[in-house]
């Protein structure tokens, strides 16, 4: 009997077991296989003169930009501007919906429609 | 079937070719590459009409992936033995699911001390066969293509995608998981307990 490991990472075992499997004797490869491949070969091949498929529009936009990682990336950027931004506006005197109060709102010239100025004048 | 008449060029320039149309560029990859995947499915399944079966299928998606394959990338023979490692992969699985453990496979009756060491070979070799197909893909990748294929450190770390210090040890994790699967079996597979 060969010996088994005894204690982990002894690696010999496993070694010869991987190397008696590749050493394991392969029949020839059998004609008609390849005959199945060939024809199967032949009956996907391309138009003669044909040229190599070029990558969709979107693959070469995504491609061009230094593939998905860096789409994943752009996204996030535009995201996280796009927030700053909007929630900046407040700051350089630009008021906006979700930081108004309602007296604000109240005196702001959107408030300010015909129906409005209507009910205040009686 | 004719042999391999231009041995010298390059298996991604015939791809391109069979790409173009070129029917003597499919004669030559089919000389070329459908040994080698029926060779290496033989070793992985142990069974000729599987392997057949995964070699045709393989050669069939190299054919199907040859109009968009981008020279440089990878290599084809890299390409090829990655589809037929995870090809073999599910079969094996499939197969292990379906397996009886190897102490309650009924022995034969009287049988002669050759029959006997053939029959505990192959009962090694498909324990190492479902334990490789229980491995993750890279580990597996990185361990067949060193023992299967006798890649050097380099050619797996340039198939994989990492660096060749990261092989190493993504080979020694592959190796650890085999041990511990079988490790087990290991009366039954003909080894001392140690």
């Amino acid at each position: 009997m060969t010996k088994a490991p005894n204690r982990d990472g002894d690696d010999a075992w496993i070694d010869g077991m991987l190397d008696d499997l590749a050493r394991t004797p392969v029949p020839e490869t059998p004609d008609d296989l390849k005959a199945r491949v060939m024809e199967e070969a032949y009956a996907m091949l391309p138009a003669p003169g044909g040229q190599l498929a070029k990558a969709p529009w979107w693959r070469q936009i995504v491609e061009g930009i230094g593939g998905w990682m860096a789409v994943g990336g752009l996204v996030a950027a535009a995201a996280t501007g796009f927030v700053v931004g909007l929630g900046g506006l407040d700051s350089v005197g630009v008021s906006t919906p979700w930081t108004m109060t309602y007296e604000t709102y109240y005196d702001s010239p959107g408030s300010l429609d015909a129906f409005g100025w209507d009910m205040e004048e009686g | 079937m004719p042999l391999d008449t231009d041995p010298q060029t390059d298996d991604a320039d015939l791809l391109a070719a069979y790409a173009r149309g070129d029917a003597g560029a499919a004669r030559l990859l089919t000389v070329r590459l459908t040994p080698r995947a029926f060779g290496q499915a033989m070793r992985m399944l142990g069974d000729s009409g599987e392997a057949e079966d995964v070699a045709q299928e393989a050669m069939m998606r190299l054919w199907r992936v040859a109009p968009e394959w981008r020279h440089g990338e990878a290599k084809v023979t890299t390409w090829l033995f990655r589809v037929v490692a995870n090809l073999c992969t599910d079969r094996l699985r499939k197969r292990g699911r379906g397996a009886m453990p190897l102490d309650v496979v009924a022995e034969p009756e009287d049988p002669t001390p050759s029959v006997e060491i053939r029959m505990q070979d192959e009962a090694r070799r498909d324990a190492l066969r479902i334990a490789l197909a229980a491995l993750p893909e890279r580990q597996r990748v990185a361990v067949t293509m060193r023992h299967f294929e006798g890649a050097a450190n380099p050619e797996i770390a340039e198939a994989l995608g990492i660096s060749t210090e990261a092989v190493e040890s993504l080979t020694a994790r592959g190796k650890r998981a085999l041990a511990a699967a079988l490790k087990g079996q290991a009366a039954a597979l003909g080894y001392e307990e140690g």
